[in-house]
This record gives structure tokens, C-alpha cells and sequence, in this order.
């Protein structure tokens, strides 16, 4: 069924979507995650906005469901369908890259834009020394808790990741929040997301023990790193928490932490908003617990890059300039509760600012506690294997079995793809 | 013009000859039939042998069985095959046998009896996608889910709340509960229309025999409902083989892969991980289990047929 629908999508696909409907407007596709309310509301109003600003431009916004978007991407790519401008998970951009589908954007960009960002997004977008992709923010991944249950424990709150709880404090707490819970389960490690999350909230935690996905910087291989002993560790409390002593909540109406069932909640900046409401100023915002070798945290989100059939890229990159002025970062971020992408919209933030709510979120980008998913054409695999270990792992499989097996795969994947050669990027000069 | 009416009689008359008019008529449907079944079938065969990946930039190459050995010996793959066999072993009796009870039960002279069969069919009309979701919410773990806390309500507390779908041994059976819950309206129904074509004379003539209830059902109901009974569980199979959405939906496979199955596996290996090639050995294992299963099934009909 699938292999028909990809044959047909090849026949009926032909190059560029963009269309002059007048000589002198450039009608550009977009096509954006659809995201919370909140969200789709912002930037649907930004591009009606950036449409009545430049009577010579219309953008076209098309909103797709975060859950298959990568699979969307990958079969408008492969059918040469794409729009001429798109967000996607920043941590697939390398994939994109690697395949051709994108052009660089740092000549296209205002000078001014390009100097704004923060380090972890301009890191975020460059592979192979060019520039692809900038999104409107960053991420925050870190504990959200209720300072009475954890006052009623006696546990101290950490203010800066340096100073996070070691992961046999954390199970401690755990320990002793359970003692006070009608049915133990105390956490919430937001198991109802599933899929990409997995891999952006959890892999830290192989970093912070001294693990990780890959052997960086080579991305070559992933035995010895993904199933060495400091990463199976890092499992083994996850598979503890969630299987052995049952204090995770499984979360089915995503209402645990709201709700009060829980005391803590490893989640995103995206919660923010929404717990707020919902405890006020007993809300308290926590590094994620120190495995080993410090704190550590994921990084990247929704981010912006041209296709290469994109027909007028320097309009493109104008919409993209105005999606990093600062009324359109801080209304996002509003929205959405991310850490604003540029250095003059993070100063106008209340919450991120010095004495600001959110502001472990910059600490941690900008400190060097966040680690970014692996930069490598290989991620698309490596996490949806990834995925499989963890929630393997977390049902009661043995992680050690688990992980070799996992770190074998993407180790035979990248084999596979011959180390993932660059022989892409030179036919995008030519083509674009 | 009555030569061109003699030209337009002999046309017709060609066409007439049955050995013109007989492919003819039968074109559109097989070029339907080459198109859509024949020739993706044909790519697949021919894609397993290769390593396509989607998107790559890398030449296509040809890896002879490799794909198939891969598969063959992954253990996720393994146990979709056998989480598909088992899945077809157990639903397709056991909802066949609901479905004949509902249908004996609601074409008894009972009040109300138009309202029940809307009721027990109602599940049908409802997207498998929804049906899921609901019955994720059933499910719920904890002692406040809502299956749960039925169960221990009626048990007097005796049964402890219970995680079906995160549960190795549970999951599976929670799928086929609500799958079949889902279907088996449908072949209720079937079923029920085969119960009132059956001649009341034959019940009649039976009971004048002295034949009791029992003896009706097996000489009389049962004979005369083989038709509709071959094609339910025939179709029944084919769901059964195809189950994909209830496992994308609530268990994503899991736990430790107790409840994937060779649709979910072929998608995350094409959509997830973008390998053609290795996804399309997948459908066409897939195929021969299928065919091996329904030639057992045509084997089996066909015998009753020369009995009768």
C-alpha cells in the first residue's frame, strides 16, 4: 500500500510548488508543525502580518500534525513535493542536509539576525561548516516540582544545574514522596508522548552518566558508547523507577502533574503555562538529576530552513528575518514557553531574565549543561532505535540486551549508508 | 443508409461473439487488477532485493537475500509473525462464535429487538482509530481506571487493578478484546441475514421428527448458514492479518514487542527508519503468509462443497 502511494506520489510530483499568480508576487509555501493552540495562532497571525507588510510576498501555511512529520517530510522530499520553506525538528536537519533537500542560510540572512541568535541555535544549525536551518526558540527540559511536597521531604531545591541532585539523592526523594502518596506514584516522566520525546528527554541522561547515543565527534559507531556500562546504568534507574517500584504515573490524560497526583514532572518549557495555572507560586522549576558526570539536558526544537526548490529563497529568508524580530520571538515564546532564539528578545523576557522564573532554561543552553541530539544524517535511524530500547527497557527487557542490540543496529545502519558520505551537497550548488 | 445500417449490425454482431466481448468487458477490471495489485506487488518483490533507503542520496544496490535474512532473523520481526498467526488463531473462532450467538439471540421474538441490533452493530460504524482511543481510556491503569475499578467493584476487591496495555502477557489479549468487540457486529449481522433466509418449513418439518433445539441447530441452522459462516471468517482472517491501527494507537508495539505486528513493523521500518528495500521484503513475507492462509481456507471450503 505504502510502496503504491510513494509510486504514484513520483509520477505526480514535478519541482517547485511556488507559482507567480501576479508578476510581481511571489507566492512561497510554508509548512509548519500545527503545535498547541496557542501556537498555531501565533504564527498564523505573523504570517498574515509579514503578508500585509510586503504586498509583493504571500506566504502560504500549511499547519501538519507533529506526530508523522518526519515521514511527511521524507515522502514530499522523495516525490519532489515540498514547499519552498518548512520547520521541522531541528535534530533532523543533518538527514535533510545530507540528503540535498536544503540550501544554506547564512547569506541570506539580515547580518543583524545572524549576530543576534544564541550560541546553542547557531550551533543547532551548522553542519559541515555551512549554516541551514534557525529557529524562533530554544528548548527547556527540566524537572518541574511542587515546593510544598518537596519541602514536606525535606529535599533541597536546587537553583543552578550545578548544584542538581545526584541520581541516588533524586531516587531517595522518590522514595520518600512515595511514602507519603496514596499510590506511590509521584513522577511524571510524560510516558504519554512516546516517539521523538524519548529520545530528546532521556538521552541526556546517557550523557550525564557518561554514555551517550554515539561516539562523538564521529558519529561512527555506537557500540561501545550507546551499551557501554555508564549508559545501561542510566537505564537501569529509568527501568527502576518506572517497572520495579512503580512511581511513575502513566500520564493517560496528561493530567498528572496538573491534577496533584504527582510532585514532579520531566517535562519541557512547553508545560509552563499550563502548571502555572495550575499551582501558581508553588511551582518550582529544577535542574534534571546529575548521573554521574554532571547534569545534563536536552536542547533544539521547531526550526526554519529552505527547500532547495524554494523559486525567490532571498523572500524567503526576509519571512524568516521577520519571524527573529523581537515582537514575533517574544509573542512565540509567549505561546509556547520556549527560550526566545536571540539575545535581544531574552533580555526583554521577564522570565528569562536574571531573576526570571524559566531562567535555568538559558542557564543550562548557555552554561554547557544542555548536550544536542547527535548532528549526523544518521539520526532519523538512531533515534527511532533508540525509542525501541527505551521503551523495551522501561517495560522490563534487560537493558543491557536491549542497548546491544540497539547500538548493533545503528552501528549496522550507518555501515549501511557507507559512514553516511557527503555526496549530496555538492549537487545542491548546482542545482540551487 | 441502409448500408451503413448492415456495417453497423455486423459490428455489433463481432461484438456480439463472446470471445471478443468477453475480454473486452473484462479489461478495465483486469487492467484495475495489474495496476493496483499486480504491478506494486511485482516493485515490492523486486525492492527487497535491493537496499533502497527513502531520501537517500546514496546509488541504489542490490543485496540479493540479504534483506530477507535480516528480517528473518531480527526478533521483533519474529514476534509480529507469530503475534499475527496467534492474533488470527484466537479472533477469528472466537468471534465468529460470538457473532453466531448474537445473531440466534437477536432473531429470537424479543421486544425491543431492532434497538439491540442497532446497539451490537454500532461498533462497526465507529473508526478503529476511536475505538482504540476509548478503550485506552477503559483500560486505564491505576484503581481509578475505568475497567479497573469495575473489576474490582464486582470482585468485591479481589481483583487488583491491572495495567492491561503495559502488561506482557496482557496487552495482547486487551487488543483483541476491543478488536473484536469492534467487528464483531458486522459479522453479526451476516450472520443474521443467513439465519432468515433459512425456510421456517425445515424447522417445521424437523420438529414434527421430533428433532429438539439442538438437533435443529446442528442438522438445520448450521448447513444452511455455511455460505455466510465461509465468507465472515474468511473476511475475519484478512482483518485479522492487517491489524495495525488499535497497535499504532495504544501500544506502539510494546511491551518488550508483545503486541507488534508485520503491518506496524513494515510501516516504522519505511516511514521511521526510511528502509524501502528491507520494508518491502517485510510486505512480501507479509503476502505469502496471507496466501498461504487463504489457499488452507479455499482447500477446506472447497471439501465441504463436494461433500454436499
Amino acid at each position: 500500500m505504502s510502496l503504491l502511494a510513494i509510486g504514484v506520489l513520483t509520477l505526480s510530483g514535478c519541482g517547485s510548488d511556488s507559482e507567480t499568480v501576479q508578476d510581481d508576487v511571489t507566492v512561497l509555501d510554508a509548512w509548519v508543525h500545527s503545535g498547541r493552540q496557542s501556537e498555531r495562532e501565533a504564527i498564523s497571525e505573523q504570517v498574515a502580518r509579514f503578508n500585509a507588510a510586503h504586498p509583493n510576498a504571500r506566504i502560504q501555511l500549511t499547519l501538519i500534525p507533529e506526530g508523522a512529520y518526519n515521514g511527511q517530510v521524507q515522502a514530499a522530499a522523495l516525490a519532489g513535493d515540498l514547499p519552498d520553506l518548512l520547520e521541522f525538528d531541528a535534530a533532523f536537519v543533518y538527514n535533510y542536509v545530507w540528503q540535498g533537500q536544503l540550501i544554506p542560510i547564512r547569506d541570506l540572512l539580515a547580518q543583524a539576525t545572524y549576530r543576534n541568535l544564541i550560541p546553542s541555535i547557531i550551533e543547532q544549525g551548522t553542519y559541515d561548516d555551512k549554516f541551514w536551518t534557525v529557529g524562533m526558540y530554544d528548548s527547556g527540559l527540566a524537572l518541574f516540582g511542587r515546593r510544598s511536597a518537596l519541602e514536606a521531604v525535606d529535599a533541597s531545591i536546587p537553583d543552578h544545574p550545578s548544584e542538581a541532585w545526584s541520581v541516588q539523592r533524586f531516587d531517595a526523594i522518590l522514595h520518600e514522596l512515595a511514602a507519603r502518596d496514596e499510590d506511590g506514584r509521584v513522577m511524571d516522566l510524560k510516558l504519554n508522548y512516546r516517539g521523538e520525546w524519548y529520545t530528546y528527554a532521556f538521552m541526556p541522561a546517557l550523557v550525564s552518566a557518561g554514555g551517550g547515543l554515539i561516539a562523538r565527534p564521529d558519529n561512527d559507531t555506537a557500540q561501545g558508547v550507546l551499551d557501554s556500562e555508564a549508559s545501561i546504568g542510566a537505564m537501569r534507574w529509568f527501568q527502576r523507577w518506572v517497572k520495579e517500584q512503580q512511581r511513575v504515573d502513566a500520564n493517560v490524560d496528561d493530567n498528572a502533574f496538573v491534577s496533584g497526583r504527582v510532585a514532579l514532572s520531566w517535562v519541557g518549557h512547553w508545560e509552563y503555562e499550563r502548571y502555572r495555572g495550575a499551582h501558581g507560586e508553588d511551582l518550582v522549576l529544577l535542574p534534571l538529576p546529575d548521573f554521574g558526570d554532571g547534569s545534563r539536558t536536552g536542547q533544539g526544537s521547531w526550526s526554519w530552513g529552505i527547500t532547495k526548490h524554494c523559486s525567490k529563497p532571498a523572500v524567503a529568508a526576509q519571512f524568516i528575518d521577520f519571524l527573529l524580530q523581537d515582537r514575533q520571538v517574544l509573542e512565540m515564546t509567549r505561546a509556547n514557553g520556549a527560550v526566545p532564539a536571540t539575545h535581544s528578545a531574552i533580555k526583554k523576557s521577564e522570565r528569562y531574565a536574571a531573576d526570571g522564573p524559566l531562567r535555568i532554561y538559558v542557564t543550562q543552553l548557555t552554561e554547557g549543561f544542555a548536550v544536542p541530539r547527535p548532528r549526523t544524517p544518521a539520526y532519523p535511524v538512531m533515534t527511532s532505535i533508540y525509542q525501541n530500547a527505551f521503551n523495551d527497557i522501561i517495560d522490563g527487557a534487560d537493558a543491557q540486551r536491549a542497548l546491544q542490540r540497539a547500538a548493533d543496529k545503528i552501528t549496522q545502519d550507518i555501515r549501511d549508508n557507507q559512514g553516511y558520505p557527503n555526496v549530496a551537497e555538492r549537487e545542491v550548488g548546482e542545482d540551487g | 443508409m441502409a448500408e451503413s445500417k448492415t456495417r453497423k449490425r455486423g459490428l455489433w454482431q463481432r461484438f456480439d461473439r463472446p470471445s471478443i466481448a468477453g475480454p473486452l468487458l473484462a479489461f478495465p477490471g483486469t487492467l484495475g487488477l495489474f495496476l493496483f495489485i499486480a504491478i506494486p506487488f511485482l516493485t515490492a518483490v523486486v525492492l527487497s532485493f535491493t537496499d533502497l533507503r527513502m531520501g537517500s542520496p546514496l546509488p541504489t544496490q542490490f543485496v540479493g537475500l540479504q534483506q530477507y535474512e535480516r528480517i528473518l532473523t531480527d526478533a521483533s520481526f519474529q514476534r509480529a509473525l507469530l503475534n499475527n498467526i496467534l492474533f488470527a488463531v484466537v479472533v477469528v473462532p472466537l468471534q465468529t462464535m460470538i457473532a453466531l450467538g448474537l445473531a440466534l439471540l437477536l432473531n429470537q421474538q424479543l421486544s425491543g429487538r431492532a434497538f439491540f441490533r442497532t446497539l451490537f452493530f454500532m461498533p462497526v460504524v465507529f473508526p478503529m482509530a476511536l475505538v482504540a482511543v476509548v478503550w485506552q481510556l477503559i483500560y486505564a491503569p491505576g484503581p481509578n481506571g475505568l475497567m479497573n475499578s469495575f473489576l474490582h467493584f464486582v470482585s468485591f476487591g479481589a481483583i487488583e487493578p491491572v495495567d492491561v496495555l503495559n502488561n506482557r502477557w496482557l496487552a495482547l489479549p486487551g487488543i483483541m478484546l476491543f478488536s473484536l468487540w469492534q467487528g464483531v457486529g458486522f459479522q453479526m449481522i451476516v450472520l443474521l441475514a443467513g439465519l432468515q433466509s433459512i425456510s421456517g418449513s425445515l424447522y417445521e418439518a424437523a420438529a414434527v421428527d421430533r428433532a429438539g433445539k439442538w438437533s435443529q441447530f446442528i442438522h438445520i441452522t448450521l448447513p444452511q448458514l455455511r455460505n455466510a459462516l465461509i465468507f465472515t471468517m474468511l473476511v475475519t482472517t484478512i482483518l485479522a492479518f492487517r491489524v495495525y491501527a488499535q497497535v499504532e494507537i495504544t501500544t506502539q508495539g510494546g511491551p518488550v514487542d508483545a503486541t507488534t505486528t508485520v503491518m506496524y513493523e513494515t510501516v516504522r521500518t519505511v516511514f521511521d527508519r526510511q528502509q524501502v528495500g528491507q520494508a518491502s521484503a517485510m510486505t512480501v513475507v507479509f503476502f505469502m503468509m496471507v496466501l498461504i492462509v487463504t489457499l488452507i481456507q479455499r482447500a477446506l471450503t472447497k471439501q465441504e462443497r463436494e461433500v454436499k
